[in-house]
């Protein structure tokens, strides 16, 4: 009955004020350290050179300047960079899109003996760091003359990133209401059009997060396409940027330029579906 | 199945069910899921599980591929190298020193930004969308832009770093041995953090409400509310970030090597990257492989910790 005892209206101790300061510069520290670099790539971008290489830079962008993106592409092979990456990427999508549609229904409407040892052999696979294969997969690549070729290299791609599209699109189909399938069953459709007609339209934004990651898992990846390609022709986009770092006479401002065109795309889709995508990387442990 | 089934026809349920029954017990049904497996199966097992087993096989072999030669069969000659070169036990020593700090460091600021996020402030959304600008980040753009932070010569790191006392001139943040692992250490969990924040913070939201209240009619402090109430309502949630964020270190490897390629002198030559090394600098695969197969090994107990804890996982929410 201690409540009752309190006057109904108390001044804002000092306390809770300060306790209401702190907790606001604490989100404003975590806020700047989460965005501080992506801000520094994008003054570094936008801002004239003059002003960036010199110490201290300034902490504001004193000029605007979008002259650096155009010179990406007049100077430097870009577009040629994000057209493999783009091909490379299409093609994991397109056979991540495929087989996870398969195994997510594997795993989420049947019931089959088998089913939690293929869930193990999935949660392994997706576990093993993809060094592992490097080696043996360049000679392998090497022998069959499967080197310097997008197609295989995306292919590769699609294997580390498949486990995972299986897992966010089982997250979805299990949480298709039984009663929809159950009705198609009693009205004599099978199992494969109670997938097509009800199981997938009802999916489709877990069929999005699949090709978001799929792709995109593709699009950022870097040690297959460093080691698996050679010829410069070939180059995606994420290994041709660190080559801009080797050209010695590339400013600053231009190689910033090409980080930002590289990152638009996906932190955009994987910030829309972030709340998919969690879900498959904790394989379903934890409700995101 | 039987159970939803029911769920159907208020007006007959009984015949509703054994329909569905009758169907899903059709013979299409028991081969379909096999059929649905199979090709994924294949697949991985073309690209992943083949290359490890030959990668296993290769280790067993002096491989000379500029010279064309066929490997020659050495038995355990990679392995006894392995086992008495001083590098390879640094490199063991580096990979743990890496991979418990990144648990660390991640986790705890994973911990700090849920526990943050977890109290109702405003602009709360707005502030939650920033938190996973990392997350979704490409890693070779991070690298690009940490490098050109810690830029020697016009790195804006050096700002705040000269206004400590002693500091008169601009930092060579990576070519000092400590400093460069604690970079890679930070932008790792950089990456890596805002993820294990959004996975605590949904855990942060299932414990009832009514524990908190409880205690605090018991008269708790906050540490004891956190300490007592918060940290036992995530502690299987912790447990396994523990797992992913050790396999996630584990495999690092753009940032290792577009930083600091290993150096300065070995200070960040995780596992990974001294296979990459060895193999891509050094052009000596057999060995490479046998270093990749120790690497496996690691990856495979680390898995089978994951799968212990998620059929513990399993049994405890039945």
């Amino acid at each position: 009955m201690a409540t009752l005892a309190q006057p109904r209206y108390t001044r804002p101790r000092t306390g809770q004020v300060i306790g209401k300061i702190a907790l606001y510069l604490t989100v404003f520290g975590v806020s700047l350290l989460t965005i501080f670099p992506v801000y520094w790539m994008l003054v570094s971008t936008l801002q004239p050179n003059k002003y960036t290489m010199r110490y201290p830079p300034p902490f504001f962008p004193q000029e605007i300047d979008v002259k650096p993106f155009a010179a990406l592409f007049t100077e430097h092979p870009l577009a040629l960079w994000i057209r493999n990456s783009f091909l490379i990427a299409s093609m994991a999508m397109l056979v991540c899109l495929a087989l996870s549609v398969m195994g997510a229904y594997a795993l989420s409407g049947l019931r089959w003996k088998g089913k939690n040892l293929f869930g193990l052999f999935l949660l392994v696979t997706q576990m093993l760091p993809e060094i592992l294969i490097i080696i043996p997969i360049y000679i392998i690549y090497r022998g069959l003359g499967l080197l310097d070729s997008l197609p295989p290299l995306s292919f590769v791609d699609a294997a580390f990133a498949l486990p995972i599209c299986i897992w966010i699109l089982k997250n979805v189909f299990d949480s298709v209401p039984p009663e929809c399938l159950d009705a198609a069953v009693v009205d004599g459709a099978n199992e494969l059009s109670v997938l097509w007609q009800i199981v997938l339209p009802l999916a489709l934004p877990g069929l999005v997060a699949v090709a978001v990651v799929s792709f995109f898992s593709a699009w950022n990846e870097y040690l297959f396409a460093v080691i698996l390609l050679s010829s410069g022709n070939l180059q995606p986009a994420s290994v041709g940027l660190t080559t801009l770092r080797s050209i010695a006479d590339t400013p600053i401002e231009q190689y910033m330029a090409a980080g930002t065109i590289f990152s638009i795309l996906p932190v955009i889709f994987y910030l829309s579906m972030q709340r998919y995508i969690i879900s498959g990387l904790t394989a379903g442990a934890v409700k995101g | 199945m039987s159970e939803t089934a029911s769920a159907i026809g208020a007006d007959d349920p009984t015949k509703a069910t054994k329909r569905v029954k009758a169907q899903f017990a059709s013979r299409n049904m028991r081969v379909l899921p096999y059929a649905l497996a199979l090709p994924i199966v294949l697949y991985e097992a073309a690209l992943i599980i083949y290359p490890i087993a030959q990668g296993i096989y290769g280790s067993f072999q002096q491989i000379e591929l500029a010279a064309n030669q066929p490997p020659t069969w050495v038995g355990f000659a990679n392995y006894q190298r392995m086992l008495s070169d001083p590098g390879f036990w640094q490199v063991i020593q580096t990979t743990v020193i890496f991979t418990v700090l990144v648990i660390l460091v991640a986790l705890s600021a994973g911990l700090m930004t849920a526990l943050l996020f977890n109290r109702p402030f405003r602009f709360r959304a707005i502030a939650r969308a920033l938190l996973m600008l990392p997350w979704a980040f490409p890693d070779v753009p991070v690298a690009m832009i940490f490098l050109w932070i810690l830029s020697p010569q016009f790195g804006i790191m050096n700002v705040p770093a000269r206004l400590l006392p002693g500091v008169k001139e601009n930092v060579q943040w990576l070519q000092i041995p400590e400093l460069a692992m604690a970079w890679i250490v930070l932008i790792t969990s950089w990456k890596a953090f805002p993820f294990y924040s959004l996975v605590i913070l949904a855990a942060l939201q299932a414990v009832p409400q009514e524990l908190y209240e409880a205690a605090k009619v018991d008269g708790a402090t906050p540490l004891q509310l956190f300490r007592y109430v918060t940290l036992p309502g995530i502690r299987t949630t912790l447990e396994l970030l523990v797992v992913l964020a050790s396999i996630f270190s584990f495999k690092q490897f753009t940032f290792i090597f577009l930083m600091t390629g290993g150096g300065p002198s070995g200070a960040t030559e995780t596992i990974v990257m001294r296979i990459y090394n060895t193999a891509f600098r050094f052009y000596d695969y057999s060995y490479a492989t046998a270093i990749g197969v120790a690497g496996f090994l690691v990856s495979l107990m680390i898995a089978f910790v994951f799968i212990i804890q998620q059929a513990r996982r399993a049994r405890e929410a039945a």
